[in-house]
């Protein structure tokens, strides 16, 4: 092979034919092109003319270049031309065998690990080598298939949640060993694990062993820490290549229940660190509704770490021991506490009775001292499950006896009698400041500002344990706050009251960071094997190796220690698990997992992924030159004028048609719409017989020409409507013809006729019958037309009298005939009142035009003509017929033109008058 | 050929294409007023035309009693003349008008019978007479007429060049030749020359297609006559451009020249342009400027 400026060349001896093109220039030049035949009837006046100048006309030099261009993509085509020609050598022709680790690792990088091996696979192909591949997250027996058939399958690889584990390495390594493969490719994700080694001591037996391994930086996140009010979340990397920053999104659901992304934190790595802490501090409200953290820019199960429902909204129930008097609420000592509380913790109110059986995770009470015995037990078991019982000390817990002389099971000391108060009027001493937080109280950390003041305060009883109760004490050393464990519970007293009538505490901001800190810091936090022990978690989303969640579906529940402890697998995928009302989150990296970059020894070259493989330009070639020679044929055949020939000119027709699909119908009903909306169009109805559809569309088309021809009014082709799928409005006039078969419209379309009628329009039904019967419903028609017209919002009705204007709205009329000379139509009724004014040649009728006109006389029938013109229909006989074809087409003039027009031409008998008074 | 049912069937092929001519033609009529169809000289009609003096050789039974009453001078009423008078047409049929250079333009033929047939319409509801020259169809009135007149023109005829028909004649007629005059200039001399003598006067009009009065050819290139008899082959046609254009303004000069000599009147009428123009130029030459 050849290899010229980065293409490579099979026949490169082929190219010396390129030599000739300039040989070809010259000779397509002195080639005439064919004459053009025209036809032109002034041929006459050309006899005899010579032409000037007997030079042959030259082939265009477009024409030329087309021609040449064609060879030469012809000529380059043969030669083999392969783009980014392979420069490994291709000698060794036994099985191959490519690896892959295939952890979530190598998602990031998956879509360039996937061309690579594509590329390795068309290698094999070339080089005739059987090919399989061993994922060692997921290892299976191996088969070598030709390069052709294992091309498929490998699309189907999809990196897994986990690292491989030890099975995973021992297995892989047995199959490795069992395959002997004479060539390995190994695609390494470039995170260590355990048993790489093994593996690469086991691939090193074959002849050839290439290894790549992406150059993409693999970042993981361990799963989120909520401490002190701040949420960790620890980054890890593999390689610890100088400073680098990583932005963590918070995703969760915004206010509506959408997912959006609620806060970013950036962690940053410094120097040699693989790992990076970003403390985040999100509002109760936010953090309530994180659902997983992620690495922004990253998809991998790896980047992503979800979080349950940890950080979701507390139940607090808040309970007082007497009603705060109306009108002194700041006195209420329940005020701090909704206020504090309410952005953080869904609060319930109501007696103690009343809210225990909603299982708040907090029940706070206010200066409540006594509760009956069976109120004590009750809570006493909802602390012992976990809840956190918060007392308030008060007036009456001073004054009750309650832990007096025992130590009450819901307090966390004995308290001595009375309590004191301190900076009063009537006593010694300044009012006390809270001591600074010691190191074992949960409010460690917590900045006292020097204007929070205690005046008052129950006093606890000196006790062996209350040293290790006191989670703060005042400045003077008396304890302020002291909690004790009850089960998995907790009862915490504060010595002075929730409002503020004993110290200044509850206006300030530390009352509310230590209600937050008490409140957060209770029973749900990560569990541990024991506490795990014994139950069964059903997964309800997991994660695939993209860290992409989908529904876990039927997959198989795993034991609670299990969940914990185990590493993730294809039987315990990282996701979301449920057991009763407990959720948990199952994350790929656990708390203190580190990443590490994989160690490769020298001995082995290490390579990142070719992201190009050898491109056979061939073809594509060839097929350039095949469509430049047909658009030379189709140049040559528009120079010589016959492209559009008659006969070519219907095949092209078919072609095109062929090409675009013949799918026209669709658009259809859009377009009618369309045109009939911009041009006036006459309209009948479809009965369904084609006999009596043919006619009336017929009779509507001679009626529209004759209105053509004869008045302003120029309509297009008529339009035949269906009633319940077309729009009436469109049509000022519809033609109704009735056939015994037609069925009933449906209550839809009864309901868009009445609207048709009452808006304007205007339906003639023709029953076809000659009226034999006069209208009544003697005749099959006359019965069919009255069935249908039942539910129609019909007017009264009446034969037409003289002087309506249907009789001269256009020619003057006595009567109207059809291809029957019926007596009757009928038209809405003229009012009553109606009277004729004493010189006037008619009565002043109604306003409006009539809804309907009904008749039999076959109108459409003598209107009808075929599309030349002809008459279609014979019309009575001789030269009378002749005559009464040329009414029925007046009358159809008339028609038009009374619906157009309306009461015009009734309003012209006021033109004299009009004229009169204008004059004066 | 002539069984009964291939002339059957070529009769109704014949008669299909009756209709939409006579109605394109009836519709084109339309458009034209019959404002200015009296003689606009006195003679005997129906409508008042002048007062004039009475002269001497007027009879007593001329004199206008009511007019003359009004002063002392006697009045004589004259009325337009209105007269029938014959039209004779004659539209060329020839291969050579069954020719249009675009789809989107109509054959020549297909224009010339449309200007015939309605300059008859309005001829025929203006109470003339129309026939065609020659002896099939002599001049008469009526709607049978234009009917027939329709059937006429609906004929084909297969010369290549057809000659003006000039044959019957009527002396003092009006007659109108409608072709694109492009072959022997022979014929059409002898028509004019022979209608001169008999008084007949009337309009040449050329029909012609914008191919023709552009000659936008190139290269090489093959002329046939429609009919197929002529050809002529030239390597350059775009050389023979002005060569043509000259034979063809020659071609109206002459055309021009021999109205002028008889009394005749031409005109040219594109087919680009509107039916509508040429019937307005056709039917003012025929009522005003022959001598109708």
């Amino acid at each position: 092979m050849t290899v010229l400026g980065g293409i490579g060349l099979g026949a490169p001896w082929l190219l010396a034919a390129l030599f000739a093109l300039p040989i070809l220039w010259l000779i397509l030049r002195a080639v005439p092109p064919a004459p053009v035949r025209r036809r032109f009837p002034g041929v006459a006046l050309l006899l005899g003319l010579k032409d000037g100048e007997t030079v042959t006309d030259r082939t265009p030099w477009w024409l030329l270049l087309l021609r040449i261009l064609a060879v030469a993509a012809l000529i380059i085509g043969l030669a083999q031309p392969i783009l980014n020609p392979d420069n490994f050598s291709n000698e060794i022709t036994g099985p191959k065998l490519i690896v892959i680790d295939g952890s979530w690792a190598g998602a990031v990088g998956h879509t360039q690990q996937m061309q690579s091996i594509k590329g390795e696979i068309d290698r094999a192909t070339s080089a005739g080598q059987l090919v399989a591949v061993l994922q060692i997250t997921d290892p299976k027996p191996l088969k070598f298939h030709p390069a052709a058939v294992a091309g498929p399958s490998v699309a189907g690889l999809k990196p897994n949640p986990w690292l491989p584990s030890p099975d995973n390495v021992a297995q892989a390594i047995t199959h490795i060993t069992n395959a002997n493969a004479s060539s390995v490719v190994w695609f390494s994700d470039g995170v260590a694990y355990e048993g790489q080694d093994d593996i690469l001591s086991a691939l090193n037996a074959a002849q050839d062993l290439r290894i790549f391994q992406g150059t993409q930086q693999v970042v993981g996140l361990t799963p989120a820490q909520y401490v002190d009010g701040t949420i960790n979340v620890t980054t890890l990397r593999a390689n610890a290549i100088g400073d680098q920053a990583v932005t963590i999104l918070a995703q969760g659901r915004d206010p509506l229940g959408y997912d959006a992304t609620l806060a970013r934190v950036t962690a940053q790595f410094s120097g040699r660190e693989n790992v990076a802490n970003a403390p985040l501090v999100l509002p109760a409200e936010l953090r309530a509704r994180v659902t997983s953290f992620e690495i922004e820019g990253i998809r991998s199960a790896g980047a992503r770490t979800l979080v349950d429902n940890t950080f979701q909204r507390r139940e607090v129930a808040l309970v007082a021991g007497r009603r705060g008097r109306e009108g002194l609420e700041l006195l209420s000592p329940l005020h701090y506490l909704n206020v504090a509380l309410e952005p953080t913790a869904d609060i319930l109110t109501g007696a103690l009775a009343d809210v225990l059986p909603a299982n708040p995770d907090v029940i706070i009470l206010a200066d409540v001292a006594t509760l009956s015995a069976e109120e004590t037990e009750k809570l006493l078991v909802w602390t012992e499950a976990g809840g956190l019982l918060l007392r308030f000390a008060g007036p009456r817990v001073a004054a009750s006896d309650i832990s007096r002389a025992i130590e009450d099971p819901l307090m966390p000391v004995r308290l001595r009698s009375g309590g004191r108060s301190v900076g009063g009027a009537m006593s010694w001493g300044e009012p006390n400041t809270i001591a600074p937080f010691s190191a074992t109280s949960p409010f460690f950390g917590l900045k006292v500002p020097d204007y929070v003041l205690v005046n008052a305060q129950v006093v606890a009883q000196p006790d062996p344990t209350l040293a290790a109760r006191v989670i703060a004490q005042l400045s003077d050393g008396t304890p302020l706050v002291t909690r004790k464990s009850v089960g998995q519970g907790q009862v915490v007293l504060f010595h002075v009251t929730a409002n503020a009538e004993w110290s200044s505490l509850p206006f300030s901001v530390l009352f509310v960071e230590m209600l937050e800190r008490l409140a957060v810091s209770s029973p749900i936090s990560a569990p541990s094997i024991e506490d795990l022990e014994g139950t069964v978690w059903t997964p309800r989303q997991v994660m695939d190796g993209f860290g992409v969640l989908r529904d876990a579906g039927m997959m198989p529940s795993v034991d609670g220690p299990d969940l914990v402890a185990a590493d993730p697998s294809a039987i315990l995928l990282p996701g979301i698990y449920t057991s009763g009302d407990r959720t948990l989150a199952r994350n790929v990296l656990a708390d203190g997992d580190v990443l590490n970059a994989a160690k490769w020894p020298d001995t082995v070259t290490v390579s990142s992924y070719s992201t190009v493989s050898p491109h056979q330009l061939g073809g594509p070639l060839l097929g350039l030159a095949l469509l430049l020679l047909l658009v030379d044929v189709i140049a040559s055949l528009a120079l010589s004028g016959k492209l559009l020939g008659q006969v070519s000119r219907s095949t092209i027709a078919l072609i095109t048609l062929g090409l675009i699909g013949l799918d026209g119908p669709p658009a259809h009903a859009q377009t009618v719409d369309i045109d009939v909306a911009s041009e006036l169009a006459l309209a009948h109805i479809v009965t369904g017989n084609t006999e009596v559809d043919d006619i009336a569309y017929a009779g509507l088309r001679g009626l529209s020409d004759i209105l053509f021809f004869r008045t302003s009014i120029e309509p297009q082709a008529p339009v035949s409507i269906n009633l319940e799928t077309d729009e009436l409005a469109l049509f000022p006039i519809i033609y109704w013809p009735i056939t015994l078969e037609q069925p009933r419209p449906s209550v839809e379309a009864y309901a868009k006729l009445n609207t048709y009628l009452r808006s304007g329009g205007l339906i003639i039904f023709d029953t076809r019958d000659a009226n034999v019967a006069g209208f009544g419903s003697a005749s099959p028609n006359g019965r069919k037309l009255q069935d249908l017209a039942k539910s129609m919002n019909i007017p009264s009705l009446e034969p037409t009298p003289s002087d309506h204007v249907l009789t001269r709205a256009f020619y003057l009329l006595q009567d109207f005939p059809g291809r029957y000379v019926g007596r009757d139509v009928w038209v809405e009724a003229a009012p009553i009142d109606a009277q004729q004014a004493d010189g006037m040649p008619f009565r002043n009728l109604n306003d409006g035009v009539t809804p309907v006109v009904i008749g039999g006389n076959d109108w459409a029938g003598a209107w009808a003509t075929a599309s030349s013109g002809a008459p279609l229909l014979p019309v009575g006989r001789g030269f009378g017929g002749e005559r009464q074809r040329e009414l029925a087409n007046r009358f159809g003039v008339n028609l038009v033109m009374y619906v157009l027009t309306g009461n015009y031409k009734s309003d012209q008998v006021h033109v004299p008058a009009l004229l009169e008074r204008l004059g004066q | 050929m002539n069984t009964p049912a291939t002339l059957r069937a070529r009769s109704e092929d014949q008669a299909a294409r009756l209709p939409p001519l006579l109605a394109r033609a009836e519709q084109l009529a339309g458009a034209v007023l019959l404002g200015d169809h009296g003689r606009r000289r006195a003679g005997s009609g129906d409508d008042f035309w002048q007062y004039r003096p009475a002269q001497i050789g007027d009879s007593r039974r001329m004199i206008d009693h009511r007019r003359s009453a009004l002063g002392d001078q006697q009045f004589v009423r004259e009325r337009e003349w209105q007269i029938a008078q014959t039209v004779m047409l004659w539209c060329d049929q020839g291969a050579s008008m069954r020719f249009n250079s675009v789809d989107t333009l109509p054959t020549k033929m297909g224009r010339a019978r449309l200007l015939t047939m309605s300059l008859a319409i309005l001829l025929n509801r203006g109470g003339e007479r129309v026939g065609m020259t020659g002896t099939r169809l002599p001049p008469r009135r009526g709607n049978a007429q234009i009917l027939r007149l329709a059937e006429m023109l609906s004929e084909e005829d297969s010369a290549e060049y057809a000659p003006p028909e000039h044959s019957a004649m009527i002396p003092n007629a009006a007659a109108m030749f409608a072709s694109d005059f492009l072959g022997d200039m022979a014929p059409v001399e002898l028509a004019l020359t022979k209608a001169a003598d008999r008084g007949v006067r009337g309009v040449l009009l050329q029909v012609l297609d914008p191919s023709e009065e552009e000659f936008a050819f190139h290269g090489r290139t093959i002329f046939e006559s429609v009919g197929g008899s002529m050809r002529h082959e030239t390597l350059k046609a775009n050389d023979l451009r002005d060569r043509y254009l000259a034979r063809l303004a020659q071609r109206k000069d002459e055309l021009q020249r021999l109205c002028t000599r008889t009394g005749w009147q031409y005109g040219l009428h594109n087919t680009e342009k509107s039916p509508q123009s040429g019937l307005l130029w056709l039917y003012q030459a025929i009522s005003g400027g022959a001598h109708l």
